[in-house]
């Protein structure tokens, strides 16, 4: 089994959650997550934590594919280890891009993100650092915290943080990025159903500490 | 420069007199008066008014007195505006008020957790750090951009002071209880399962807090020590995402629980990871005080002059990242 990994290990970089490492797998370039262990975590919620998300995202990546959104394929899971062999995708993270292809990019996002949820999944962490621009289209990552639900609450949630994001990593075109966001969101998911998400956004701010009370 | 800092939001009346020199501010005298309610049971805000208004008059004459300067030495006043309990903000507002017509002193209305940030960042000598501020009203990671801190993780709900407090009270202990649970957690190593809820770089405490005290009847102090693990690893996970997207090679903590030693021992953990420097301000000064209000008056006053009595305010939701920063 060994031999089918290649052993070098170039460090991509390390996240919050996982290390990520350059390597290949049987033959293909290939990036390896790693969810290390944490040591200020007490070790049980650590297992629990870094086990349960490690299934979870090789799960739902899984599942996504099979509606068409466009995530790397999964080669291999030690949900021991908590290490998950990905599919390397060329291209740049959308975080990165300059700003004018960030607003263009949002609406890829808005469609990607809709598609999701209209299929149930909540993604959980939608930054900009998650979507990759490549040759072939947009690929979405990091699958860890998502969620099967059918709760508006939740998908206003992850609209929420995509929000959040722009607001303070974008904010010299956080209005365009959201309108353009938005737009492709409504393609998908019609203006009914987008209607009472972003609704649920505002109910969800305003629950915000010391948010503006109407 | 010298300004008075009037700070009333919470649970603390404190007066300050600060002076300013250049970049760095040097705090002459911090006197405090903090307002305990009974045990288990949390702030009641007619009641904490009622004590700053009472000794209102004692902790200014002390400040003077300490400082060892006179009324007419000072340059400005500063007070807490918000965010806050409304009676309290009040009767700071008040007093900086009266003695702003009195003494023809300017007058500037500062927002609170802004001075927690920004005399937090002088006291360790930070200079651009990724800030976490957790105490009884906040629970945010913020890093600043053009003009504005800008939030980019914090609670969907209660906060971390709140859900330290509201588990103490449950238990019978006196309001703040946060070095209550710190001292029964340091006894334990007994980890309970709870809920744990990262969403993205947001954390939600409200879950935990039921749960926690469904757990209390199998003995405190294997209840606090999971909830501190908890509580403290959920904010650390959010902070460590935070680091990680900004790129920040700083991380400031400040607010009352940042007083924490376990908090800070994860945190420091964590920066070390991501070679980062890690700053905590000091204990004396990381809970409400009237220093940070005065600090921030001075900064504010490098770039504007005080408003008039007319249009002095006090504003119970004030959010920080609504506030621009000119200096």
């Amino acid at each position: 089994m060994s031999r089918l990994f290649d052993h070098s290990l170039k460090l991509v970089k390390k996240g919050a959650e996982a290390d990520i490492y350059l390597t290949s797998w049987n033959g293909h370039d290939s990036i390896l997550k790693i969810r290390k262990k944490k040591d200020y975590r007490v070790h049980s919620l650590d297992t629990r934590i870094r086990t349960l998300r490690t299934i979870r995202e090789a799960k739902m990546i899984s599942e996504a594919k099979s509606f068409g959104v466009t995530t790397p394929l999964v080669y291999f899971v030690d949900e021991k280890k908590c290490e998950i062999y990905f599919q390397f995708v060329r291209g740049k993270l959308v975080r990165d891009l300059p700003a004018k292809q960030i607003v263009k990019t949002c609406k890829e996002i808005g469609r990607v993100v809709g598609i999701l949820h209209k299929n149930g999944i909540m993604h959980g962490d939608l930054t900009t650092s998650n979507f990759i621009l490549s040759p072939r289209g947009l690929v979405i990552l990091d699958f860890g915290l998502s969620q099967k639900t059918d709760k508006v609450d939740d998908y206003a949630i992850d609209l929420r943080l995509f929000k959040e994001v722009l607001n303070s990593a974008h904010a010299q075109i956080v209005d365009d990025a959201w309108i353009s966001f938005i737009l492709g969101y409504q393609e998908i998911l019609g203006s009914l159903l987008t209607d009472r998400v972003i609704n649920q956004v505002l109910v969800i701010e305003k629950r915000g500490r010391y948010a503006n009370v109407i | 420069m010298l300004c008075l800092g009037i700070e009333s939001t919470a649970h603390t009346f404190s007066c300050a007199i600060l002076e300013r020199k250049g970049k760095q501010g040097k705090i002459l005298s911090d006197v405090r008066k903090i307002y305990r309610p009974p045990a288990g049971e949390g702030i009641h805000p007619r009641e904490a008014s009622r004590h700053h208004a009472e000794n209102s008059s004692e902790v200014l004459s002390e400040c003077l007195k300490k400082a060892n300067v006179k009324i007419d030495d000072i340059d400005m006043i500063s007070y807490a505006a918000g965010p806050g309990l409304g009676p309290c903000l009040r009767i700071g507002a008040v007093v900086a008020r009266s003695l702003s017509t009195y003494y023809d002193i300017p007058i500037y209305p500062v927002n609170h957790a802004l001075g927690h940030i920004e005399l937090g960042k002088m006291l360790t000598g930070a200079k651009d750090p990724l800030v976490l501020l957790v105490s009884g009203g906040h629970t945010m990671i913020l890093a600043f951009l053009s003009k504005k801190w800008r939030v980019f993780g914090e609670t969907l709900d209660i906060t971390v002071g709140q859900l330290l407090d509201q588990i103490g009270r449950y238990a019978g202990f006196a309001s703040p209880c946060g070095p209550k649970i710190e001292e029964l957690a340091s006894h334990s190593t007994e980890y309970v399962s709870l809920p744990y809820v990262v969403k993205g770089n947001d954390v939600s405490f409200s879950g935990l807090l039921s749960a926690t005290k469904r757990v209390i009847p199998r003995g405190i102090e294997a209840a606090c020590f999971s909830l501190q693990e908890t509580a403290f690893s959920m904010m650390g996970e959010a902070t460590e995402r935070a680091l990680s997207f900004t790129g920040k090679k700083e991380l400031l903590v400040v607010g009352g629980v940042a007083a924490n030693k376990r908090l800070s021992n994860i945190l420091s953990s964590i920066c070390t990871r991501h070679d980062c420097k890690f700053f905590v301000a000091p204990k004396e000064y990381s809970g409400d005080c009237g220093s940070q209000i005065s600090w921030i008056g001075l900064l504010e006053s490098s770039k504007k002059s005080g408003i008039t009595i007319e249009d002095t305010f006090v504003k119970q939701s004030w959010r920080l990242d609504t506030v621009e920063i000119l200096y």
